[in-house]
């Protein structure tokens, strides 16, 4: 699932869907509706349609491809709206080195405005750099 | 007696809560104005609803416990539940919201959307036969993808869980309804509708129907009750 993240982040969000990513990172969204929103629903449909025909067919693998989707997207809300924006006053203490990797590098992501230019598409696993950084002052 | 069944159940239902409203901490008496347009504009779509449902036999009232008065085949006690138990729903939101800070929980309103409107759906689909099923599932997708995505609600999170604690009450209210403790329930409902999973003897369906009223009567609430208190400053 993280591939998969990396894949249609860098290639299909940062790629021939940007039109609808942009204002993610831009903020220049003027009705209620943030274009980026629609890919929930992007998300959710091969979701329901998956878990959908896996139980028609007594549950099979593509139910629980279904449900792993669905599952990632959960963790995926609670780590970027609860930890990373810090929706709630939860974790801001945290002095794991792989939380703040994960959080400098969303960060880093979000300092380029452009869809050429981006780095760090990944989300729960971030380049090797970013551990680095936080890893080794752990251990002084 | 048998006859107040449902109609007392309505009282106890609401008497507590509309005495503590004047309570001069709480002063929900200030807003019963903007309680009432919200929870009549709600019931008209679920009152339509609920005479559909009537008609066509999805599910059906045993007279023998109301007061004998009936309207569009609703007995007067089914009409007034729809602004009695939004009553309770709303002045508990508004206790808990004027005495907690709950605003952090707005940060689970997409795992809440998310997740809801994907179950909603795998259900909705593989139940297409069952009516009372598939409807509830159609007004739960559509109210929360309005609420977060259009009306941008940021309160979908504390709203869920107050209904999450109001199930101490839901539970005996409908449980008795559907029958939990009577010889035959009050509210009877057609096997061939629902999914046949009961909470005691309350259909899954309910609580999924009774979160969506009250999410849509405090959507109101909240825009009759902003207009309120901007008129007053």
């Amino acid at each position: 699932m993280e591939g998969a993240t990396w894949i249609i982040h860098k290639y299909v969000m940062h790629g021939f869907l940007w039109v609808l990513h942009k204002d993610h990172h831009d903020h220049s969204n003027e009705g209620v509706l943030e274009k980026n929103d629609y890919f929930f629903v992007l998300f959710a449909i091969p979701t329901i349609a998956l878990m959908y025909f896996g139980s028609l067919k007594d549950f099979n693998y593509l139910f629980y491809i279904g449900l792993g989707i669905m599952l990632y997207g959960m963790v995926y809300f609670f780590v970027h709206d609860i930890f990373i924006h810090q929706r709630i006053k939860f974790l801001t203490k945290a002095k794991s080195p792989y939380f703040l990797a994960l959080r400098r590098a969303h960060k880093q992501h979000h300092k380029h405005i452009g869809k050429e230019d981006g780095e760090c598409f990944g989300f729960l696993f971030v380049p090797f750099s970013y551990f680095k950084m936080y890893f080794n002052s752990a251990k002084k | 007696m048998m006859a107040y069944a449902y109609s007392l159940i309505l009282l106890f239902t609401i008497i507590i809560c509309f005495i503590a409203s004047f309570d001069k901490r709480i002063l929900f008496n200030h807003h019963f104005g903007a309680f009432v347009k919200s929870a009549i504009l709600v019931a008209v779509p679920f009152i339509a609803w609920d005479v559909w449902f009537t008609a066509t036999g999805v599910w059906w009232f045993n007279t023998d416990y109301t007061l004998g008065i009936v309207l569009a085949g609703l007995p007067l006690e089914e009409w007034l539940f729809f602004i009695c138990i939004p009553f309770s729903c709303v002045f508990t939101y508004f206790c808990f919201d004027k005495f907690f800070k709950l605003d952090w929980l707005l940060g689970f309103n997409n795992i809440i959307v998310f997740v809801s409107v994907i179950i909603c759906s795998v259900i909705a689909l593989l139940h297409d036969d069952k009516i009372y099923t598939l409807v509830t599932a159609i007004v739960t997708i559509t109210t929360l993808i309005y609420l977060h995505f259009i009306a941008r609600a940021d309160w979908i999170g504390k709203a869920s869980l107050v209904f999450t604690i109001l199930m101490l009450g839901f539970i005996p209210v409908n449980g008795v309804l559907t029958g939990t403790g009577l010889e035959t329930p009050i509210v009877n409902y057609n096997p061939e509708g629902f999914l046949g999973i009961r909470i005691l003897t309350i259909p899954i369906e309910d609580a999924v129907y009774g979160y969506t009223q009250f999410l849509l009567v405090l959507y109101f609430f909240k825009r009759f009750k902003h207009t309120r208190d901007e008129n007053e400053r």
